[in-house]
Order: structure tokens, then C-alpha cells, then sequence
């Protein structure tokens, strides 16, 4: 089979427009990739994680779960949760990939990735008929995919070189504290956040995986609380 | 640490499974659902939640019990990487800041 003109024009178009995301990644990936060794993780195993998860922010909140010995089920319900971001994007593109074949709709599935989602929706209203939009969405994602493998290979084998006396493991928890900043843009989601907080602070006498659920269940509790009480802050920054 | 290797393998597997289902759900099968929008609020609250609950007793607890104190190298280093993280927005700056908190914590205490 030829690629068409418009498949060519609207990967490259994809991938262009999500050059400058790569700027922000790579050291992220670099980061992840020293994280998961300094962790306990072997380095065929950090490679995979990358490929076979390929989700960032779940990789790192792992971390330090898997450090402390949590049981899997916790680690795998923090993936969840984490992650739980992406239904919400996948509602959103269900309607635009619709008319592909089924392994077509599990690649771009597997593909997704937070930026490449934002500049789609940004460029393809809901029901937009452009014929050729799911190139764009795979050239922008095929080019952050490499750009996330190739950075944490690179921090796979550098973090190996690096002595165990300096804590890399840390770095795990200050890139969450990183990606939580960006998230906490308003103030409901301040309220849940600290909530989130001072719950697993104050469970800690609870069998761990128990602490963290409560946690996260406390923290939605409040954040949606929040915003009910205040709803005009939350929606006046549209 | 983790002594056996297949537990990160069973561990990959499971997140390679949860992260592909979060994102395939609407998507694989087709669907024309649509989130009923608290579903979609209960969502946006969920990630920030979690986070949380990672970050802050992996700074303020000391083999499981609270360490709430300037003698706590990770608390204090958190709390400055959180300042740098609000001011930059840069992850770079925020785990170089965060790091270089850390050792000189190490080293004024001891």
C-alpha cells in the first residue's frame, strides 16, 4: 500500500507540532530512566517499563512504592489512579478514531500521551471531518514515543554509573513534585491535594496499602467538595 | 529494595496492562459514550490526589514514623523543591535544586 498525499502532509504536520514538547521531555525521561534503576529495578527491566507502560508519571509513582516493599496490588491501583486522566482523553478521541480498524484504534491507544491529546483536540473540534487526522495524531505520537524511549535508555545506563551514596532515588520524588505543581492550578484541587496529604500522613498506622487508598478517596472527597462550595473560581477560568 | 527480579516483571506487566486499559477504554471498542461530567470532575481530582499521597510521606516519615523537622534532609529538601517547582515550573531546576537541598542538608548536619 502508497501513503497518500494528505497522510504524508498530516503526520508531518503532527510531528512538527509536537517538536517543542520533546524539549520538556527528554530531560524527564533521562530522570525516569536513572529513578528506575536507583530503585532496585535491573536495566532490562526499566527498558521495558518504559516500552511496555510508557506513562511517565505512573513509572515514577511507582518508585517509591516499589522501594518500600508495597504490595503489587498497591502499586498497580496507583497506576490506575494515576493514569486515570487518560479515560478522560480517550472519551474525548473515541469519536474521532471511530471509523479505523480495530488495530489501528489499539496503537493509538497505546500511543497516547498528554501533550500530543492537547494539540489534538486543539486542532480537531468534536466532529471534525478531516479523513487524515489519525496521522497527525500518530506522527506527533510516534515522535514523543522515541523521544521517551531513547531519553530513558539514556538514563538506564547512566544512572548505572552513578554511586548509590547520592540518593538518586530521590529524584523520583521530586520529579512528582514537579508534575503536581502543574496540576494544581486551582483551588478545589489545592484543598483535595493537601487533603490527599495529610491523610497519608495521619494513616500511617494502617497497613500501607490501606493508608495511600484512603488518601487518594479523601483527597477527591475534598477537592470535589471544594469546588462545589466555590464553583465560580473553578469555572471562571475558562 | 526488591529481592526478586520476577516481582518487577509481574509489577511491568500489571502496569503495562493498567496504563493500556485507562487509555483504550473509549477508544478500543468505538464507543459514542460520553462521561456524564461527574465522572469527568471526580476524574480531574483523582491524579493530583494520588501524587500527593506518594510525595508527602516520602518526606515526612522516617522508617514509618513521622520525621516533621528541619533535621529531616528530605522534608526540607521536599518543601524547597515544591518552592522551586511553584517559581519555574521546570522539572530540571526543581530535581537540581531539590538534590543539591538534600546534600547540603547532609552535610551542614553532619
Amino acid at each position: 500500500m502508497r501513503f497518500q498525499p494528505g497522510q504524508i502532509a498530516a503526520f508531518r504536520e503532527g510531528a512538527l507540532a509536537s517538536a517543542p514538547l520533546l524539549v520538556g521531555m527528554v530531560p524527564w525521561g533521562v530522570v525516569a530512566g536513572v529513578a528506575m534503576v536507583a530503585a532496585g529495578l535491573t536495566q532490562a527491566q526499566a527498558v521495558a517499563m518504559s516500552v511496555i507502560v510508557f506513562a511517565g508519571s505512573a513509572q515514577l509513582a511507582v518508585l517509591p512504592l516499589f522501594i518500600v516493599e508495597a504490595p503489587i496490588a498497591v502499586m498497580l491501583a496507583t497506576t490506575l489512579v494515576v493514569n486515570l486522566r487518560y479515560v478522560i482523553y480517550s472519551a474525548v478521541l473515541a469519536p474521532h478514531f471511530q471509523h479505523l480498524s480495530r488495530p489501528w484504534r489499539g496503537l493509538l491507544s497505546y500511543i497516547t500521551v498528554d501533550g500530543v491529546f492537547a494539540l489534538f483536540a486543539g486542532r480537531f473540534p468534536p466532529g471534525d471531518q478531516n479523513p487524515h487526522k489519525h496521522w497527525y495524531f500518530l506522527g506527533g505520537s510516534l515522535l514523543m514515543w522515541s523521544g521517551w524511549q531513547a531519553s530513558t535508555c539514556v538514563g538506564v545506563f547512566a544512572g548505572g554509573l552513578i554511586p548509590k551514596g547520592w540518593s538518586l532515588e530521590f529524584a523520583s520524588t521530586l520529579g512528582l513534585i514537579a508534575l503536581v505543581m502543574p496540576l494544581i492550578h486551582d483551588r478545589a484541587v489545592v484543598w483535595g491535594a493537601l487533603a490527599a496529604g495529610g491523610v497519608a500522613l495521619l494513616a500511617v498506622r494502617l497497613p500501607f496499602n490501606l493508608g495511600l487508598l484512603a488518601a487518594i478517596a479523601a483527597g477527591i472527597a475534598v477537592g470535589l467538595a471544594a469546588a462545589r462550595l466555590a464553583p465560580r473560581k473553578e469555572t471562571g477560568k475558562e | 529494595m526488591a529481592g526478586d527480579p520476577s516481582l518487577g516483571w509481574v509489577l511491568i506487566a500489571g502496569m503495562g496492562l493498567a496504563a493500556f486499559c485507562a487509555r483504550a477504554i473509549f477508544v478500543l471498542p468505538g464507543s459514542r459514550l460520553r462521561l456524564p461530567p461527574a465522572a469527568e470532575r471526580l476524574l480531574r481530582h483523582a491524579p493530583a490526589a494520588a501524587l500527593m499521597a506518594i510525595i508527602v510521606p516520602d518526606l515526612a516519615l522516617v522508617q514509618g514514623a513521622w520525621a516533621i523537622s528541619i533535621d529531616n534532609p528530605r522534608l526540607v529538601a521536599g518543601l524547597a523543591a515544591f518552592a522551586i517547582a511553584a517559581a519555574t515550573r521546570s522539572i530540571l531546576l526543581t530535581i537540581a535544586g531539590g538534590m543539591l537541598a538534600l546534600t547540603l542538608v547532609r552535610v551542614l548536619a553532619g
